[in-house]
């Protein structure tokens, strides 16, 4: 008890308020820039909590998390360009509003809704992820390696069309994740002679690289280039009940708030599925439960209820892997997993142990900010609204050079940023070839865990290799990893034949006709 | 098939990348194996045959395409920009590598530039060379911006977090 009341009132101290603050402030406003989104903006904001305490930064990154997520509604409203994959559904009801002149009104929808998916689902990230970790402490490393195997396993398939490429990617962050000192020998491994290799490769440009300036690449391609970006007036109606949400109104959806946070809470639990998924399946649970089906993607709020709520929940309950099994669910919670370690802190159910007082830290400050994001996106909403017309030719040099800066910040040194250059040269190409990045990121966050627990499992064992049969829940793991594979592959052939047979049809038709 | 021949080549190259680091990579910057554990040469060995197995098979299925003209889906023939499809969230399409080296270079000589440069002047003269090869021709905004921003990295870095600027130091 005493740990949960120290915890607390260190979340409450002055600097670490002030950083949740500026946090949420920061992220909202990157948020609402079309094309930055969470992930990139931790990545950015890494290097500056170097010298931060490890809650004050966790807490910041965690305040810049829980914004760009509702930011990335504020330009899915008005421009109808979500920012990101999760704020789609929040456009389809969104923009309609906002041609009506209702903007200001949806906004309000999306910032009310994505506080109670995001508060529920901090509270149920609180209740669950200590006992959790309790059970996850018996595991061992067979367990571990098994497990781990199978989270890469999963996370292969995310963002990409072909596990194929997302088990190459995997495999290839794995490998880059292992350049540095060999655990066992202690002596310099794939280190091709090039001496800063020896510490291995930091986390902090290898990100920037692949999630920042590789994007901004791409995005530099799109750019038309007079003008210097779109601007876009988005009229708001004067008219006070095209503005206001009424209580009545809001209330109205509670149903579909409660449902969406539930949604979202058990998708974010699930390494690999991500905010997405939950935010399209409970946009669409909310549709065909209503009975007003017609009104969705015309301008309904209950469509902008479901989407952010769902959305806004994962934040917090992708957590829970982290937590109690030392597992990135997705990018963010990677980055924050970076962060951690950066910290010195090695994320999973020791940190219950080991931490106990900065974990209720953290989960005070995640309490805290989501009401700075109550706070700030109620009285900002207009302010925030203005940034998605920030010139791009501005815009663009600033994220840039930030980039380069903050790959520098880390060792103070430039060979760092001659990293992040190859790793956005990489990424570029895996973007444009379709191959994972965020396979990439997780594999390489979890290489030197995966193959401490392999060596663990080794030395305890004695290479017997049967070890793995002797512990139910690693062959149960490890059974499972199979099937996800062979399940994925199995599912390519049938589309293969799929293609086949449509192909076959068609040419028939075609000399049917002739 | 433009982009059957490209997904080709991507695993042809992945290939090769895989069979050097099998033979010569591997072997040569992994540490000898001490007698105890695993041998540090196991997970990186692995993780490469992983990769070479999966591009081995993804190479022999754009090759029955190629050559056996066997049926693939609209979405593997062609690039999505030519299908008109924009809804989804991969990022895959075609290289544009005079864009890509025209924003690389400039970067590239930053990095070399500034050992020898004070940051000053190198960043100043990054921003504005970058803003050209963005497209920007406004000279005052261009100016202004690259002024303002090495001025307020220099003073965060320099005082706020306490870390020299790369480079020679002018102050």
């Amino acid at each position: 008890m005493e740990m949960i009341i120290a915890g607390l009132l260190d979340s409450l101290a002055p600097a670490s308020l002030m950083f949740v603050f500026v946090g949420v402030a920061i992220g909202v406003l990157i948020g609402a820039i079309p094309g930055i989104n969470g992930p990139m903006a931790i990545a950015l904001f890494i290097p500056v909590t170097y010298y931060m305490s490890p809650l004050t930064a966790i807490g910041f990154l965690v305040g810049l998390n829980k914004g760009a997520f509702f930011g990335g509604a504020v330009s899915a409203v008005l421009l109808r360009t979500p920012g990101t994959p999760e704020a789609a559904a929040t456009s389809w009801d969104g923009y309609p509003l906002t041609q009506q002149g209702k903007g200001e009104k949806a906004l309000r929808m999306a910032l009310y809704s994505s506080v109670a998916g995001d508060f529920v689902s901090t509270i149920v990230l609180i209740v669950i992820a200590s006992p959790l970790a309790a059970i996850a402490l018996f595991m061992g490393p067979a367990e571990i390696f098994a497990l781990i195997s199978l989270a890469l396993t999963v996370i292969a398939g995310i963002g990409t069309n072909s596990i194929g490429r997302g088990l190459i990617a995997a495999g290839f962050g794995i490998l880059v994740g292992l350049i540095g000192t060999e655990p066992v020998t202690a002596l310099p491994r794939l280190t091709f002679d090039i001496y800063q290799l020896g510490g291995g490769l930091s986390l902090i440009p290898v990100a920037i690289g692949l999630l920042a300036f590789s994007e901004i690449l791409l995005q530099l391609e799109k750019f038309t280039v007079k003008g210097g970006g779109t601007h876009v007036a988005h009229e708001f109606s004067s008219k006070l009940e095209d503005r206001m949400l009424p209580l009545k109104e809001f209330f109205a959806s509670t149903k579909t708030l409660l449902r969406g946070s539930l949604i979202g809470i058990g998708v974010g639990a699930m390494p690999g599925l991500g905010a997405p998924v939950a935010s399209f399946m409970s946009y669409d649970q909310a549709m065909k439960r209503s009975k007003h089906k017609e009104e969705f993607g015309k301008g309904r709020l209950e469509g902008i209820a479901a989407s952010e709520s769902a959305n806004s929940a994962v934040v917090a309950s992708s957590m829970i892997p982290l937590f109690v099994l030392g597992i990135p669910g997705n990018l963010a919670v990677a980055m924050l997993m970076g962060a951690f370690m950066i910290h010195g802190m090695q994320p999973g159910p020791l940190m219950f142990q080991e931490n106990a007082q900065l974990m209720y830290g953290i989960y005070g400050s995640l309490i805290i900010a989501s009401l700075f994001l109550l706070i700030i996106g109620r009285f900002g909403l207009r302010y925030f609204c203005k940034a998605v017309n920030i010139p791009a030719m501005i815009l663009y040099p600033i994220v840039v050079f930030t980039c380069i800066m903050g790959s520098y910040l880390g060792k103070s040194d430039m060979f760092d940023v001659a990293v992040m250059l190859v790793f956005a040269f990489i990424g570029y190409f895996m973007r444009k070839f379709d191959y994972s990045y965020v396979a990439f990121l997780i594999g390489f966050i979890l290489a030197p865990e995966w193959e401490r627990a392999l060596q663990q499992v080794v030395i305890i064992s004695e290479f017997d290799t049967y070890m793995f049969f002797t512990r139910p829940v690693a062959m149960g793991l490890m059974i499972l990893t199979f099937f996800v594979i062979a399940r994925t592959f199995w599912k390519n052939i049938v589309d293969c034949r799929k293609t086949e047979a449509e192909e076959a049809a068609e040419s028939a038709g075609q000399h049917k006709d002739d | 098939m433009a982009r059957v021949k490209r997904e080709m080549i991507a695993s042809l190259v992945i290939s090769v990348f895989c069979i050097i680091m099998l033979t010569w990579g591997i072997p040569t910057y992994t540490p000898e194996y001490p007698g105890y554990g695993a041998s540090s040469a196991l997970v990186p060995n692995v993780c490469i045959s992983v990769m070479l197995f999966m591009a081995c098979l993804s190479l022999l299925r754009y090759s029955m395409a190629l050559f056996m003209k066997k049926p693939m889906s609209a979405q593997e023939l062609h690039f999505a920009e030519d299908l008109g499809d924009n809804a989804g969230f991969t990022q895959e399409g075609r290289v544009k590598l005079k864009h890509l080296t025209s924003t690389l270079i400039p970067c590239v000589l930053l990095v070399v530039a500034i050992e020898y440069i004070a940051y000053m002047f190198v960043s100043f003269a990054f921003l504005m060379v970058f803003q050209y090869v963005i497209g920007s021709r406004n000279w005052v905004q261009s100016t202004l911006v690259s002024v303002i921003l090495t001025a307020v990295l220099y003073i965060v870095m320099r005082y706020g977090f306490g870390v020299p600027v790369p480079g020679p130091q002018l102050f």
